[in-house]
Parts: C-alpha cells; sequence; structure tokens
C-alpha cells in the first residue's frame, strides 16, 4: 500500500486501457471507466450504476441509473460540466429496487459517496448498498454556460457539431464531427472556472474504490489507480478475463511523474485559496469545510 | 366506595398518555378515562394557506409508525377536494406502499403487547429481547417482517418512513422491473412468515383467553371473561385500502361525523386517593395528586352518529366479514388475522402494475375551495383527513385520526377490568397516541377551553 501525500493512498498505479473495440471506439482515454462498470454489472458485482448521460442539451450531462451495457455505454466520453451524479444515489436503491450500486463520478462526487456511507443524513439504505465507485481526475470542473462560452467564443465551434473535448497540453482541444480541431489556450479558461472547484484538494479520486484519467499515459491510454480491496478485486480478475491491456507506469511516458506535478498544482494552489478564507473580511472569515 | 388511581405515564404504545380510574374497593375499574397527554402540535391550523403540495409531507411527520396512511389520505383529501383522477398504476404502488406499512406497523405491534402475554401452558411471560429459544426466534422473525414490510415501503414509497414518492395527482415515480421483482420475492418470503407469526400469535392469545388471571408485580389478577367489551359499535371504509370522496359509492359518511369537545366525554376534576408504589415499573401516580381529564385531554372527540366508535382491525373485520368477537382478546386476533391478506394484496397488485405505466395525471386542477375527504384503513384503523383547496392552497383541514376515535371508545371499554391490567385493554387498541394529538380547538365555544388549558 503506498500512501502518496498528492495521489493518495493506493496499491497499485498501471497504464491500462480496454481490449473492447466497441468501447474503445468512443472512449475519452482508454475506456476504464465504462469498461470496469459493464464488466461489474456482468458479473453481478453491481445491479446499476449512476452515470452521466445525454442531457437535453448537445454536451450537457444529464445523470441517470444505467442498468445494461447498452445505457453505461450512452454515458462515454468526459462532458466538461456539472452532472450532480449523487442526486440519483438514495433513488437507486428506491424505485430501482437496485442492492448494489455502482458509481461513476469526479473526486468531490466520490467524497460525496463515502460521507454519505459513515454519516447517512437522510441516506438510509445507502451506506450498505454502494458496491463499486470509479473516480475520474479532475483538475477543474465549469457550467454549462461556461463551456458554451468557451466552445462557441473561444474556440469558435458549434455545440452540436463537437465530437470530443480534452484539455490537454495547456489547450482546451475540441474535435469536430467533420474533423475540424480547434483549441483554446487554458489560460482564456480560468475564469470560467467552477469557484466552487478552487478549494477542492482531490486531483486523482484519492477515495474512489479505483480511480481513472488521462495524465500521465499516452493518448489512447489511462493511467489507473488500484485503491481499496472492492477495487482490487474487481481489477485482477478483469485484467484475468483479459478486459485490458496493461503496462507497468514506470514504463510509459509521460508517466506518474506527471500526475505528481498537476496534483501538486492542484493542491498547493488550492490550499491556498483555503488559506485566503481565513483572512477575507477584516476581521471575519469565509467558511472552511475541511475546519 | 369509589378510589381513584392513575397511571402515567402509560407505556408500550406509540405517544404519551395517561390513564385516570375510579375504582371499586375490588379494584374494578367503575368508571376510566384513557386520555392523550402528549403536546398539541397543531398541524391543522399550521396547515392554512400552505400549498397542497406541502401538507400532506407535513401531515405524514404526525407520526412516524404510520406516515403512509397520513400522507395517502392528506394528498387524497387535496385530489378529493380538487377533483383529481389518478392513474391506475398509482393507485397499484399506493395500495401495496399501505399494505406494506400495515404489516410493519402490526409486526412492531406484537413486540409491544408480547410482554403481558405468556409462553403458552407456562408461567413464564414472554420477554420478546430474551436470547431464549423460542423467543428469540419469534423475534427475529418479527424483525424480519419488519424489515421486508419498510424495504417494500421504501421501494414503491420512495422512504420507508415518510415516504417521498406519493404526491397530489400521483407518485414522482414508477418502480423498475427489478424494482417490482424484488417486491415480489420480497413478498413471497414474508407471505410464509406472516402466516407462522400469526399462528403463533394466536395461539399465544387464545391461551391468554383461556387462563383466569394474570401477574403484575407478583400479585394474581383475575382476567374477567368479558375484559374490555364496551357498546360503541364499529367504524371502517375498507378491509384493506380505504375511501374517499370521489369514490362512487363513498364508505364514509361526512354528515354523520361530528368533532366534539373532551369536555363532553371526560371526567372533571379529581384527586387521587389510591396509590400502587410497585405498579411496574415506578408505581402509580401520588396520593392528592389532582387529576381533571376534561381539561388534561389533548385530543379533541369525533363521533360517529352522536356517539364515539372503535375503529381498527377488529372494526374492518366486523364490518367487512362478519367478525362477531369483541373485547380486548377478539381485537388482537383481528389485528393478526391481517397479517396475510397485506402479502397477498401487494402480490396481487404487484401482478398488475405496469412499470412503464404512468404515474401522474395529465391535468391537476387547482381547485375552488369545494370539501373533499379521503378515508385511509391506517393500521390503527380509519384516519379521514377533509380539505378544501383553493387555488392550490388549503383553505381549511381537518384529521380524524384512528387513536382519536379509539381514545373515548377505549375509555368506556376499560369498565369492568382490575385497574392493574387497564394498560392491557388500552394496548389491544394499538394507540398512537402522536397520531391523536395533532389538532387544536377550532369554534368559538371551544376556545375557551384552550384558554383555560393555557393559564395551567
Amino acid at each position: 500500500m503506498v500512501s502518496d501525500p498528492y495521489l493518495g493512498k493506493y496499491t497499485t498505479c498501471i497504464s491500462a486501457r480496454s481490449t473492447d473495440r466497441e468501447i474503445l471506439k468512443k472512449a475519452q482515454d482508454g475506456g476504464i471507466a465504462t469498461t470496469l462498470m459493464v464488466y461489474a454489472l456482468e458479473e453481478g458485482i453491481i445491479d446499476g450504476v449512476i452515470v452521466a448521460g445525454e442531457g437535453d442539451l448537445p454536451w450537457k450531462p444529464r445523470p441517470f441509473v444505467a442498468m445494461s451495457r447498452k445505457d453505461i455505454l450512452k454515458a462515454q466520453k468526459a462532458k466538461y460540466n456539472i452532472s450532480p451524479q449523487i442526486s440519483w444515489i438514495k433513488e437507486a436503491t428506491r424505485s430501482f429496487g437496485l442492492d448494489k450500486v455502482g458509481v461513476t463520478g469526479v473526486c468531490c462526487q466520490i467524497q460525496a459517496v463515502r460521507k454519505a456511507q459513515l454519516y447517512p443524513i437522510n441516506m438510509r439504505d445507502v451506506p450498505g448498498k454502494i458496491a463499486f465507485v470509479v473516480g475520474l481526475f479532475c483538475m477543474e470542473n465549469f457550467l454549462y454556460d461556461s463551456i458554451q462560452a468557451i466552445v462557441e467564443d473561444h474556440t469558435n465551434q458549434s455545440l452540436s457539431s463537437v465530437k470530443k473535448m480534452r484539455i490537454g497540453k495547456g489547450k482546451f482541444q475540441v474535435y469536430t464531427e467533420r474533423g475540424n480541431v480547434a483549441t483554446a489556450p487554458l489560460q482564456a479558461t480560468h475564469k470560467y472556472g467552477q469557484p466552487g472547484c478552487y478549494v477542492c484538494l482531490d486531483y486523482v479520486s484519492n477515495l474512489g474504490d479505483i480511480s481513472t484519467g488521462s495524465v500521465g499515459s499516452p493518448d489512447g491510454w489511462s493511467t489507473v489507480f488500484v485503491r481499496t480491496r472492492v477495487g482490487n478485486d474487481i481489477w485482477s480478475k478483469a485484467v484475468d478475463a483479459g478486459l485490458f491491456e496493461t503496462k507497468p507506469i514506470e514504463e510509459v511516458k509521460p508517466g506518474l511523474e506527471l500526475v505528481m506535478k498537476l496534483a501538486k498544482i492542484k493542491l498547493d494552489g488550492n490550499r491556498k485559496t483555503l488559506e485566503e478564507r481565513r483572512n477575507f473580511g477584516v476581521n471575519k472569515a469565509l467558511r472552511d469545510p475541511y475546519a | 366506595m369509589t378510589k381513584v388511581v392513575e397511571i402515567s405515564p402509560t407505556t408500550r404504545h406509540e405517544g404519551h398518555s395517561k390513564l385516570t380510574l375510579k375504582v371499586n374497593d375490588q379494584g374494578i375499574v367503575e368508571r376510566g378515562d384513557w386520555l392523550s397527554i402528549t403536546p398539541v402540535r397543531g398541524i391543522e391550523k399550521l396547515a392554512i394557506g400552505k400549498t397542497m403540495e406541502q401538507v400532506p409531507k407535513i401531515a405524514s411527520r404526525v407520526c412516524g409508525i404510520c406516515p403512509i396512511p397520513h400522507t395517502l389520505a392528506s394528498i387524497e383529501a387535496m385530489e378529493a377536494s380538487i377533483g383529481c383522477e389518478i392513474p391506475t398504476d398509482v393507485k397499484l404502488l399506493r395500495v401495496i406502499l399501505h399494505a406494506a406499512n400495515r404489516l410493519h406497523s402490526h409486526a412492531l405491534h406484537n413486540i409491544l403487547i408480547l410482554p403481558d402475554f405468556y409462553i403458552p401452558g407456562t408461567e413464564t411471560k414472554i420477554n420478546p429481547f430474551s436470547k431464549e429459544q423460542p423467543l428469540r426466534s419469534v423475534a427475529v422473525r418479527i424483525f424480519r417482517i419488519r424489515e421486508i414490510a419498510q424495504t417494500i415501503i421504501a421501494v414503491a414509497g420512495g422512504e420507508a418512513i415518510h415516504p417521498s414518492n406519493p404526491r397530489v395527482g400521483g407518485m414522482y415515480r414508477n418502480v423498475s422491473p427489478r424494482a417490482k421483482q424484488k417486491m415480489a420475492d420480497l413478498a413471497k418470503e414474508g407471505l410464509v412468515l406472516a402466516h407462522e407469526q400469526m399462528e403463533f400469535m394466536l395461539e399465544v392469545i387464545r391461551n391468554m383467553q383461556n387462563r383466569g388471571f394474570t401477574d403484575v408485580a407478583g400479585k394474581e389478577i383475575p382476567i374477567p371473561r368479558n375484559l374490555g367489551y364496551h357498546n360503541q359499535g364499529v367504524m371502517a371504509t375498507a378491509p384493506m385500502y380505504g375511501s374517499s370522496s370521489l369514490d362512487e359509492k363513498p364508505m364514509w359518511d361526512f354528515a354523520r361525523w361530528k368533532d366534539t369537545r373532551p369536555w363532553d366525554w371526560y371526567m372533571g376534576e379529581v384527586t387521587i386517593d389510591l396509590e400502587d408504589p410497585s405498579y411496574p415499573i415506578g408505581g402509580t401516580t401520588k396520593v392528592g395528586t389532582k387529576a381533571n381529564p376534561r381539561m388534561e385531554a389533548c385530543n379533541t372527540v369525533p363521533t360517529y352518529d352522536g356517539q364515539p366508535v372503535e375503529v381498527g382491525p377488529r372494526a374492518r373485520l366486523a364490518t367487512f366479514k362478519n367478525f362477531t368477537e369483541k373485547g380486548t382478546f377478539a381485537q388482537h386476533i383481528a389485528r393478526q388475522l391481517e397479517y396475510p391478506n397485506c402479502f397477498y394484496t401487494i402480490l396481487k397488485c404487484l401482478d398488475n402494475l405496469d412499470t412503464s405505466g404512468k404515474v401522474l395525471a395529465d391535468h391537476i386542477p387547482q381547485g375552488d375551495g369545494s370539501m373533499g375527504w379521503a378515508a385511509n384503513e391506517a393500521p390503527r384503523g380509519t384516519d379521514v383527513h377533509i380539505a378544501r383547496v383553493k387555488d392550490g392552497r388549503v383553505l381549511w383541514y381537518e384529521m380524524l385520526v384512528p387513536t382519536t376515535w379509539n381514545l373515548p371508545t377505549c375509555s368506556r371499554a376499560l369498565t369492568g377490568a382490575p385497574w392493574q391490567i387497564a394498560e392491557m385493554v388500552v394496548r389491544a387498541y394499538d394507540p398512537c397516541v402522536a397520531c391523536a394529538t395533532h389538532m387544536i380547538v377550532t369554534d368559538e365555544e371551544n376556545r375557551i377551553v384552550a384558554k383555560k388549558l393555557l393559564q395551567w
């Protein structure tokens, strides 16, 4: 068990990608989250999972409870705006009748799951019914209006023709269905960031059973942290079943070093924001949820 | 010579109440008053002006054992007032919810009454928390029945305590096919347990009926054959679910109901002059204490044809199944007899439930101030809510809750009982005193009573 101040606790870290061609076709990176949840569903480890599906507007996610492979695949690809995943966590155990709930989400949403498990406040039945949690790496998130401004103004693309969005190498990248690629410097997007993200002290979903993200691995591959006993059990079985190609993280470029570097930037920067909140007013402060 | 003894508080039922009893030289109750001393929360008054969506959620909080009847009766009273017809699958989900709530409530009541009863053929009273057999298996069975029932409520109703799914005009959500299967599996498991539990309870109750006496604090107390008999009659609106003013043939008659004050039905001031410090556990009220049920009762007295009536499982069986026994043990028996039908009802509703059916009325009128009522056959009896809704807001609201009906009826049924087992008579009504105490005096005349109370 590694216990890293920036990357959290984990047993192993690998670079991996799915061997499922259908999943890879539409995956943001290595198709890890989709493949894991489909596998867990097919193996009966979960009987449903909260995913970020398609919403009413292009690239606006809508969380829903997926109970089939087909539905899980509908939630592929990163949508860089808020999807309130946890709004379904109780309902999944109610009208959906689930006994083993899977959850996908970014760091803060995984924190919410763990908090509900330990301090269930009007969250009856939830603690015992969370079966598998996959967390995504997350630097910061945007509101839908922000993503509209970035895509439609800064990169000058129409949202309904966008095939994929990515943040990497200092740029917000937009790929269109017709093959066009447009970018905006990340610097320009900063003012659109969701303010709540600036107090977040978690980059690689420290509290997930398994966490995964693009940073550290080559394009088309994902960096995967296997963290808990549940995560370890599912990961090793899935690898044995031939669901993933894997490489030791030490053998890929840019590797763990870049993950570490970005985690440091996020955490150290946000620690500073938290510190500033303590002296925000004259002789008074703004609240600190970590206090 | 008549003496007055008082048991305060009473135990092993929901809420806060007491028994003020006039007894003869043999300690037999001549005239007893069982009254709520739970503080009035005034749900009916504070409902006025609030939206018709909100009031049922507040009404639910009247009671955590039977929140489902209050939610459903309240919502359906609103629907009756505004004239909103709900889709079939809504009705099915509500009945499932309702039947499951009755199951968990009856099973919980088993835990509360069993300590009054004996293991058949022995002189050992039943401690449901005992680790000894056969009691342990009985407790485990009760817990499982309740767990099953609460799970079904949570799935169909959104939440086991204070269901979130029902709304004016229908439900928020239908259930998934998986959830439907889960409820059916649970109901099938529960049905077997419920049959076992019913047989066990019936044996225990029949054994009690054949005993001549029971032990209270080391003393042999005779059990009269006619324990808990009264001549107040019964009232029920359905064997399972209920009725409302939207029905073609409503099963409750608004015109026969009249709300009255405790003043008309309870004793005036008395002084306690009989005390038994050995009454388990902690003794009875001190000699010299003054009591005044007329003034202290926090319940009103709803009447049907000018008299208090009995509601509950026995009332339902007597009304719809020609059940002829009466008194304390008959009430217990009738309650156990309701077990299997709840599960059969759930299974039947699930068979008919279309999980892709719509669960919200297309049109929800906002109301013109017409009066509408809905009666829900709660575990403890007929729970009638009456409302007037105009422009989406509640103009007037009234709740006639089972234990409110039963309080004065049970008081009359105390006559003839040795005072030491008066509580056994009370428990056969499965009292829910918080339910009974939610109102505040309304009209001019009654306001005087309220003022007097406030001066205390």
